[in-house]
């Protein structure tokens, strides 16, 4: 399997004058877990919208599992069946219950019959350990179990990559741990994932490889030891200093 | 359905083409009642004793019962139509109505827009007021002293503009319009018109009706006159076959047994 | 008595008030959903007809739209006055309910739309699945206030010849000359339809409300 899963070449975006990000170059191998950090209005959070096409890229390509989804003609509903994304505001279907959030992919999407969708669905909040509120409505469930609801919505569609756009900073800290420890069982098990964050801890425990990125491009890139302890930037080594000040040692005292 | 949807287009293009229709029509209407047995007669139930309902919800009146006798001798029945009074005259130009009966006096802007038939009946006009009202009213003109009340779109409303306003001998502030006669007959009660102009038989019931009113004066002033049916414009098949059917009815004196009925003394 | 049989002859007009307004809100709902789409997903060209056809039509009163749809639009189709009155009432409807619905939909958060096309979602799909059912629920109130309003503008159809409540009253008000009783009559009647109406909406409204913790 030398194919990587997701590949990002020369990506380029821009709003009128404004570069958002340039000439990004990106490779995430199967299974990987990859944590995107930097100062906020880096692009971060458009980078994810472009790997499943919700925004256009203006330049580059990006190619998952090999085919180019930034090609002409490409159907972007069937692309972004296969990449999954949970957001910073959790964004669950109010009108639903946590039960239908997770059904709706797979029988108006996936084209399942009602019976088995739900035995899926089930499964998948159990998952995330929230079987007992599945016939909850958003509006009663705490962030935490919205945010643990929208992950198991993402991963109901079984798809090849999981996209984090800082799935914790909307949340109270108490609640920021479960929701952590369902990533962390999820990288585990294998699942290719891309997560822009702030928390330095998690980073640091289940990254595979961090990026720092920094006003429209890519500082540096490397495990988590090269980066945490032996960094080449001066800019890096300052980032993460100030941040895990403020981060990384409350996770470690959460844990 | 269909039908339906043709009208809904029909409307969307309206906001495009606002250029006015050209009349259309069948060649003639009595072509269309002949075939269907029936003829659809509008008019404005609103106005004792020549059309109104009775207890049971029935139009009735002079007008009525005349175009009823007229159906039976044009061999087709009589299907009526009630609206406004206000909106006859357009119903009969836009063929929504074949005919319509409703107290109409000819005039001669009325004449431009549709036909009429022979005169029927005649009738009078007349001023009404309450009976404190101290004002002496010798000629029509008279009443241009005072605040007046009329049914619009009838001949009165029109004598008033060109005799009294048009001629500078009233304000026309002063001169109430209404939808019905009804409604004038309560301003009139209320004090907020000194003199209500009519037609002579619906004036003399709103009399029956309401002791505090008096008759201060009536003739042959706007309408000069007689009742006419109105008619399509320039249908002579149908105002013949209506005409003679007047005749016979004249002749058979039906017209004044029903004259005794509804405005006897 | 007699009094008996012209107060019923008033309330018999409710058949055709009734038919009117059972006619004219769903045209009018059909039509202003189909119209608030096409104006806010519909393209440059869509949206601006919408627009314009919004303001036009708010911008008359609604006797002078009626006469000018049954009047004018009559050369070429021939329908009766209830029917040509009720549709018109529908198509002058529409135009208020483009607006209610129009505001509802873009009261749902974007950001719901965004999360209905991550899973792979179509845009028809999304709309109808994920923003309709919620933007409808917003939109309960405003449209309880349409249903009363067309209900009371039903009455406008008297003036095309419909024997609904308030002709009828004006014929009883002319043949007995007892206006106070014949209006009052009428009103009295209208009220309980829109009182009755405006009820089971909020019976619909309290029914599909998504629950939330406070």
């Amino acid at each position: 399997m030398n194919e990587p899963i997701l590949r990002i070449r020369n990506l380029t975006k821009k709003y009128a004058d404004k570069v958002i990000f340039q000439h990004i170059d990106l490779e995430v191998k199967s299974g990987d877990t990859i944590v995107i950090i930097g100062p906020s209005g880096t692009g971060k959070s458009t980078l994810l919208r472009c790997i499943n096409l919700l925004t256009r890229p203006n330049e580059g390509q990006i190619f998952l599992n090999g085919e180019e989804i930034t090609a002409k003609g490409i159907n972007e509903d069937h692309v972004r069946q296969r990449i999954g994304m949970v957001f910073q505001n959790f964004l669950l279907f109010n009108h639903l219950t946590a039960l239908e959030n997770v059904k709706l992919g797979l029988t108006k999407v996936r084209h399942m019959k009602a019976e088995e969708a739900e035995q899926k669905a089930i499964g998948h909040l159990k998952r995330v350990g929230l079987s007992e509120h599945m016939d909850k409505y958003p509006g009663q469930l705490s962030g935490g179990q919205q945010q643990r609801v929208g992950i198991a919505r993402a991963l109901a569609m079984d798809p090849e990559i999981m996209l984090f756009d800082e799935p914790t900073s909307a949340l109270d800290p108490e609640l920021i741990g479960e929701v952590l420890e369902v990533m962390r069982d999820l990288s585990k098990s294998g699942m290719t994932m891309v997560v822009v964050t702030h928390e330095m801890g998690f980073a640091r425990e289940v990254a595979d490889s961090i990026i720092f990125m920094e006003r429209g491009s890519i500082v540096e890139e490397g495990s988590p030891e090269e980066l945490f302890e032996r960094a080449k930037f001066p800019r890096t080594r300052e980032f993460l200093g100030k941040i895990s000040e403020l981060y990384g040692k409350k996770e470690k005292k959460g844990e | 359905m269909k039908k339906v949807l043709v009208f809904i287009i029909s409307i969307i293009l309206i906001t495009t083409l606002l250029a006015a229709c050209t009349q259309s029509g069948p060649a003639s209407v009595l072509d269309k009642i002949k075939k269907d047995g029936k003829i659809m007669v509008g008019t404005s139930a609103d106005y004792p004793p020549y059309e109104f309902v009775d207890s049971a919800g029935q139009k009735t009146g002079f007008d009525i019962e005349l175009m009823e006798e007229i159906g039976k001798r044009m061999g087709v029945k009589v299907e009526w139509v009630d609206m406004p009074f206000d909106s006859l005259i357009a119903a009969v130009k836009e063929a929504k109505i074949d005919v319509s009966i409703s107290c109409f006096n000819y005039d001669e802007e009325r004449a431009k827009e549709v036909g009429f038939s022979k005169a029927y009946f005649n009738s009078e006009d007349s001023f009404i007021a309450n009976k404190d009202f101290t004002g002496k009213i010798e000629k029509p003109e008279d009443v241009a002293a005072y605040k007046l009340g009329v049914q619009s779109g009838t001949t009165q409303d029109t004598w008033i503009k060109e005799n009294l306003i048009d001629k500078n001998l009233i304000k026309e502030e002063n001169v109430q319009l209404y939808e019905r006669v009804d409604q004038a007959a309560l301003d009139l009660a209320a004090g907020r018109i000194d003199i209500l102009m009519a037609d002579y038989v619906p004036a003399k019931a709103l009399l029956k009706a309401n002791p505090g009113f008096q008759m201060l004066l009536h003739e042959a002033i706007a309408s000069a006159g007689p009742l006419n049916i109105v008619l399509p414009l320039n249908d002579e098949k149908v105002k013949t076959e209506i005409d003679k059917a007047i005749d016979t009815l004249q002749t058979e004196g039906v017209i004044d047994q029903l004259a005794a009925k509804y405005f006897g003394e | 008595m007699d009094l008996g049989n012209f107060l019923s002859y008033i309330a018999s007009g409710t058949l055709y008030t009734l038919g009117a307004s059972l006619i004219a809100l769903p045209a009018g709902l059909i039509l202003g959903l189909l119209f608030a789409l096409l104006y806010l997903y519909g393209g440059k060209v869509l949206s601006n007809l919408m627009a314009v056809y919004s303001t036009v039509m708010r911008g008359i009163p609604p006797i002078v739209l009626l006469f000018v749809l049954y009047f004018v639009v009559s050369g070429s189709v021939n329908l009766s006055p209830f029917l040509a009155g009720s549709i018109s009432l529908g198509i002058i409807s529409s135009a208020y309910q483009m607006e209610i619905i129009r505001g509802a939909i873009q009261c749902v958060s974007g950001g719901q739309l965004m999360a209905a096309r991550a899973i792979g979602l179509s845009q028809t799909q999304a709309v109808r699945e994920i923003l309709l059912p919620q933007a409808l629920r917003i939109a309960l109130p405003s449209w309880s206030n349409e249903a009363a309003i067309v209900i009371k503008d039903s009455s406008l159809i008297y003036a095309l010849g419909v024997p609904e409540i308030l002709r009828r009253a004006q014929l009883i008000s002319a043949s007995t000359q007892q206006p106070f009783l014949a209006y009052s009559a009428a009103a009295i009647i209208y009220f309980a339809l829109v009182f009755i109406t405006t009820r089971l909406l909020g019976r619909l409204e309290q029914k599909l409300a998504i629950p939330a913790n406070p």
